[in-house]
């Protein structure tokens, strides 16, 4: 049995961050993974839960900039259907496409589905490749403090992040992509909906003249965390995308990755499949 | 109105057969109102929960339960200790609900509390201490027939190591076991040496058969009371409530006319409700100890942990033809994994060697099971009990033999398909057959001989997705099967004096749709619409006997029980009338409400005002009929041969995928299917019904895998127990062969089970096509796929083996 004792539903964020101090809370959004990961005992409910739905400066997605904010409680549904996120990164819309079923983007948020840290997440993917960042609030002191890390750095390993318990993640924020930006996503999984990935492949650069630069590669499902792929990006990091370069970094990414044997696939399949996915990915880039 | 007007009103002719009738439950379950078993609490009542075991096979050292039973709350504990009269449940009777000394797997039963809510049963299950000492754990049915293997019931020894063998005639949860064989069946017909030698091609290839399990969206559930003299009221969501009060009874050491069955609305049965499993018996031991009532419901966790599953099979087939595409034999021999405990999984080869001999004629056909203990979950009934594994083996290797001979597939079969009038080797009787129509309409409508041509032309070029097409056809019982002494259906049909309908049927509802077509059936015998009907079906103290749903049979027995009844009281009313209004029988009918004359439909009588006058008069009288239909067909004889079935079905279904060669990603694309229905009653119905049954199939070949690692189940969820999903479901293009039974209500025959058991023979056929990889194993998930295309795969070989 869980040992909640208090239910707090704060309607600002300093209000939130104020609770976090004790440390000893579960904060709740869409409730789409603590529902079922605590009635099946793999998370355990603290003392405290804290519904952060009722914080208005969670929510909204909103040019800030040459940066896209989207606040920590956007859920899959807004953020697909977000002109912004529509005009400037269809790869996110694309990622969240795949993303469970109807009835649970209702409800799930971007920041549960970052906090949740599953190494198969499926916005994670997407966001790594786009550069995005991390905003986290807390209050040391009696004032409201943020800071910002790059998503790449936050994630330590299944279900842990670096956000310190009196952390809450507030927003996502995205810079602008530049002209000439490609990015692509895809989840592979037994069935076309309501699945979790086998694996998943994001890739994204700047394509000038044929040439791929700024290169952004990362993997879902293959390591503890979703990851970045560094020796694929530089495999194709100021490359002609031609036949030659997307086999060898194709090759690259299989040799790249560690995934593991568990339900869903073998760690074998896992590595054709990265292969085969970032191969066919490249190709696509290529030619459109 | 005038005299004449009135005499002038017609009534025309009008048929309900072959309409498209909503479900009677479906506002109901649409609007959510339905009362599931979930919804009933009855005051007074408790809430059972049980311990199952935390280790796969070991001996049970002690069990602790005083913390528990020191829990505020809690009512009863009770371990195997505290019921002295336990009796071993099961087909084979091997099986105590509470485990006495011993667990053999992941579900085993160790203590059931009863407690006043869920919360402090679930909080006294963890104060429950069990010692156990571990023994080694048979995870496959191969090892489990290996001399030396460990024992999974052995015979009982007493501490000193004396044996304990109690008297001849217990059974083996008391004597045990020598061997871990649980079953066996051995069948055959004519001379499979012969068979061979007349052949110019013969095929050996193993196939192997995964878990599935039925996944019904309401878990199982049971609330148990003993009122005050000691009689017994269950709600239970059974297929088979007449058989199983009577189980019960045994169970219980007491008089089975005591127990009454109440059947709430049930959230899916497909056969895994044909059983009484340890749940239920626990619950009834802690209604009786707690003298309350007690409330059992499982968690979708344990309904995939101690549900049944498929039957699982590993097989190994020997088929032969001529070159002129004459069958010559079938040899086959199977291991059935039988879990822990026997259930009506090991008896699936029923059903499977009457596909082995009779789809298609066979000549010459050996058949042989071994059905062996392991420490794996046991297998059930499941919808098509056995024909979808068979069937899997038997299509895949009619297209490798139509290869091998170079004959087209389509024309192997149609020269091998059977007409109506033979009877197969086995003895079944085809008096109806649309095999051969079934399988033109399904190939013609998929344009499958062209497309099967194009894939193979298509194979080699360039580009990762292939589109292969594959067909499979099907046999099953389509008239009930004579398994129990009776195979019949009892009617009780009461009139009032509004011309409404209460139609009392043994058949149970179990979301198939039997109540709409059952009234359906007597509304058009009585000339009545069906808002003039109400069904009860649902309470062992009211309906009469029935053997239960299963075996495609409701249509069948309890449409033409109910047709009985109807004709009964048609009887009865045409002949009042006849006599009030002075004219024959014979020129009178019953037609939208009203006796009308049988010629030209000039209304007589309304009926309703037939039936008060025959009711408020002198010589009072109701309108109330019974009957009991029993088929014509005949049990097996020791050699398993007879005519079990009344009616036999058939279907063709043609499968086509697309299938990504860089993933292994199997697309079903569209499904057409063929069925020898008899006669379509309910169009809506039986379109339902087959949609309903290409999906299962649909997940049975591409989906749905029960994964257990020596004896623990990996996921017991659907987050990984992947169900097929409305994206998924393919285009489906069904058609109906009214073949017109003779005996069938109204010439239809049952259904129930044959759209699931082609799909994953046809998925495979469509594969091989697509690919010209061969697949032996299911599910053919994208990793299987994927390995199998890339040579990944070493060639199942079971080696045949026949217990002794």
């Amino acid at each position: 049995m869980n040992e909640l004792k208090h239910y707090l539903a704060p309607t600002s964020l300093d209000q939130a961050v104020e609770c976090l101090k004790d440390g000893d809370v579960t904060i709740l959004a869409g409730g789409t993974d603590l529902t079922p990961q605590s009635q099946a005992g793999r998370v355990k409910i603290k003392h405290t839960l804290m519904n952060i739905r009722h914080i208005p400066q969670l929510s909204g997605i909103t040019l800030e900039g040459k940066e896209i904010r989207i606040g920590t409680l956007a859920t899959i549904t807004e953020i697909m259907a977000h002109p912004l996120v529509r005009q400037h990164l269809p790869v996110l819309v694309d990622a969240c496409n795949h993303f469970a079923s109807d009835q649970i983007r209702n409800a799930a948020t971007l920041g549960g589905n970052i906090c949740n840290a599953s190494p198969a997440g499926d916005t994670l993917i997407p966001l790594l490749v786009l550069d995005a960042s991390v905003e986290l609030a807390s209050m040391p002191e009696a004032k409201l403090y943020r800071h910002s890390m790059p998503l790449s750095t936050f994630f330590v390993g299944p279900g842990k992040t670096r956000r310190s318990l009196c952390e809450l993640v507030t927003c996502v924020r995205i810079p602008l992509p530049a002209e000439g930006h490609v990015a692509r996503f895809h989840k592979l999984g037994t069935r076309p909906a309501l699945d979790i990935s086998t694996i998943s492949i994001g890739i994204a650069g700047t394509l000038k003249e044929g040439i791929l630069s700024n290169v952004r590669v990362a993997f879902g499902a293959v390591a503890p965390t979703p990851v970045r792929a560094s020796q694929t990006e530089k495999a194709l990091e100021g490359q002609r995308l031609d036949e030659a370069t997307i086999e060898k970094a194709a090759a690259v990414a299989r040799d790249e990755v560690k995934p593991i044997d568990d339900v869903r696939a073998s760690a074998w399949y896992r590595k054709e499949m990265i292969h085969n996915i970032t191969k066919r990915i490249l190709s696509h880039v290529a030619q459109a | 109105m005038s005299v004449a007007e009135k005499k002038a009103r017609v009534i025309q002719p009008d048929s309900l057969i072959g309409k498209r009738i909503p479900k009677m439950d479906a506002p109901e379950k649409a609007s959510g109102k339905t009362r599931y078993i979930h919804d009933i609490n009855l005051s007074g009542q408790l809430h059972g929960k049980i311990l199952r075991s935390e280790r796969i096979h070991a001996l049970i050292k002690s069990i602790d339960t005083s913390a528990a039973k020191a829990l505020p709350g809690v009512h009863v504990v009770i371990t195997a200790a505290d019921v002295p009269d336990q009796r071993p449940i099961g087909v084979a009777r091997d099986h105590f609900p509470l485990k006495v000394g011993r667990v053999r797997s992941e579900r085993d039963e160790i203590a059931a509390v009863a407690a006043e809510t869920e919360e402090i049963a679930e909080a006294a299950l963890k104060l429950i201490k069990v010692v156990y000492e571990d023994l080694p754990v048979i995870s496959n049915p191969e090892d489990a027939i290996k001399p030396g293997a460990a024992l999974i019931h052995p015979e009982p020894h007493g501490a000193d190591g004396s044996h304990e063998h109690l008297k001849q005639g217990t059974t083996i949860a008391h004597k045990g076991k020598p061997d871990n064989v649980a079953m066996t069946f051995d069948y055959a017909h004519g001379d499979v040496v012969r068979g061979e030698a007349e052949s110019d091609v013969v095929l050996e290839d193993t196939f192997k058969l995964h878990y599935v399990t039925h996944c019904c969206m309401g878990v199982s559930g049971m609330i148990a009371e003993f009122d005050a003299s000691g009689n017994l009221l269950m709600y239970s969501n059974t297929q088979v409530p007449f058989l199983h009060k009577r189980e019960f009874a045994e169970y219980l050491n007491m008089d089975p006319a005591r127990i009454r069955i109440i059947q709430p609305p049930i959230g899916g049965g497909f056969g895994s409700k044909l059983d009484i499993y340890p749940f239920e018996v626990i619950c009834l031991y802690l209604a009786r100890a707690a003298k309350r009532p007690v409330k059992m419901l499982f968690t979708r966790e344990e309904e995939f942990l101690a549900s049944p599953t498929r039957q699982p099979v590993l097989l190994t087939l020997r088929s032969g033809c001529k070159k002129d595409g004459t069958l010559t034999f079938r040899q086959v021999h199977t291991l059935h994994d039988n879990g822990a405990y026997t259930s009506w999984g090991a008896t699936t080869p029923f059903v499977m060697m009457q596909t082995f001999s009779s789809l298609y004629r066979v000549p010459h056909c050996d058949y042989h099971t071994a059905a062996v203990y392991t420490n794996n979950p046991y297998a059930g009934s499941f919808r098509g009990y056995g024909n979808l594994q068979a069937t899997f083996a038997i299509e895949q290797h009619m297209d490798m033999l139509a290869e091998k001979i170079g004959m087209d597939p389509l024309a192997f079969r149609l020269k091998n398909a059977q007409d109506a009038g033979e009877t197969t080797g086995q003895g079944m009787s085809f008096k109806s057959c649309g095999f051969k129509d079934c399988l033109t309409t399904a190939a013609t409508r998929s344009d499958y001989s062209r497309k099967v041509q194009e894939n193979v032309a298509n194979r080699d070029k360039p580009g990762n997705i292939k589109r292969g097409v594959g067909m499979a056809s099907m046999l099953h019982v389509g008239g009930g099967a004579k398994i129990y002494p009776s195979d019949g259906c009892g009617t009780i049909l009461k009139m009032d004096d509004f011309a409404n309908v209460t139609l009392i049927t043994g058949a149970s509802e179990i979301g198939q749709g039997s109540e709409t077509v059952l009234s359906q059936l007597v509304c058009e015998e009585l000339g009545l619409p069906m808002s003039a009907i109400t069904v009860v079906n649902n309470d062992t103290a009211i309906t009469p006997w029935d053997v239960g749903v299963h075996a495609s049979r409701t249509t069948f027995i309890a449409g033409n029980s109910a047709i009985g009844a109807a004709k009964k009281a048609k009887t009865k009313i045409l002949a009042v009338a006849a006599k009030k209004y002075d004219c024959a029988e014979s020129d009178l009918d019953l037609r939208g409400g009203f006796v009308i004359k049988a010629g030209s439909g000039e209304v007589v009588v309304e009926l309703s005002k037939l039936l008060r006058n025959l009711h408020f008069q002198d010589k009072a009288e109701l309108v109330m009929t019974t009957f009991y239909y029993e088929p014509p067909s005949v049990h097996q004889d020791k050699g398993f041969k007879g005519d079990v079935s009344a009616a036999y079905a058939w279907g063709t279904q043609v499968v086509e995928v697309e299938v990504d060669t860089d993933t292994g990603t199997v697309r079903m694309t569209k499904v057409t299917g063929a069925h020898d229905v008899g006669r379509v009653l309910n169009r809506l119905g039986i379109e339902g019904q087959i949609e309903g049954g290409v999906v299962m199939g649909q997940g049975y070949a591409l989906t749905e895998d029960l994964m257990i690692e020596n004896g623990v189940m990996k996921n017991p969820n659907f987050r990984d127990y992947k169900l097929v999903t409305a994206p998924e479901i393919p285009e489906m293009d069904i058609s109906f062969i009214e073949s017109m039974d003779g005996e069938g209500p109204q010439g239809a025959k049952g259904v129930g089970e044959a759209p699931s058991i082609c799909i994953a023979a046809a998925t495979a056929n469509a594969i091989a096509n697509a690919t010209g990889v061969r697949m032996f194993e299911l599910p053919f998930t994208p990793e299987r796929v994927y390995r199998t295309l890339h040579g990944q795969t070493p060639k199942l070989y079971w080696k045949p083996w026949k217990a002794e």
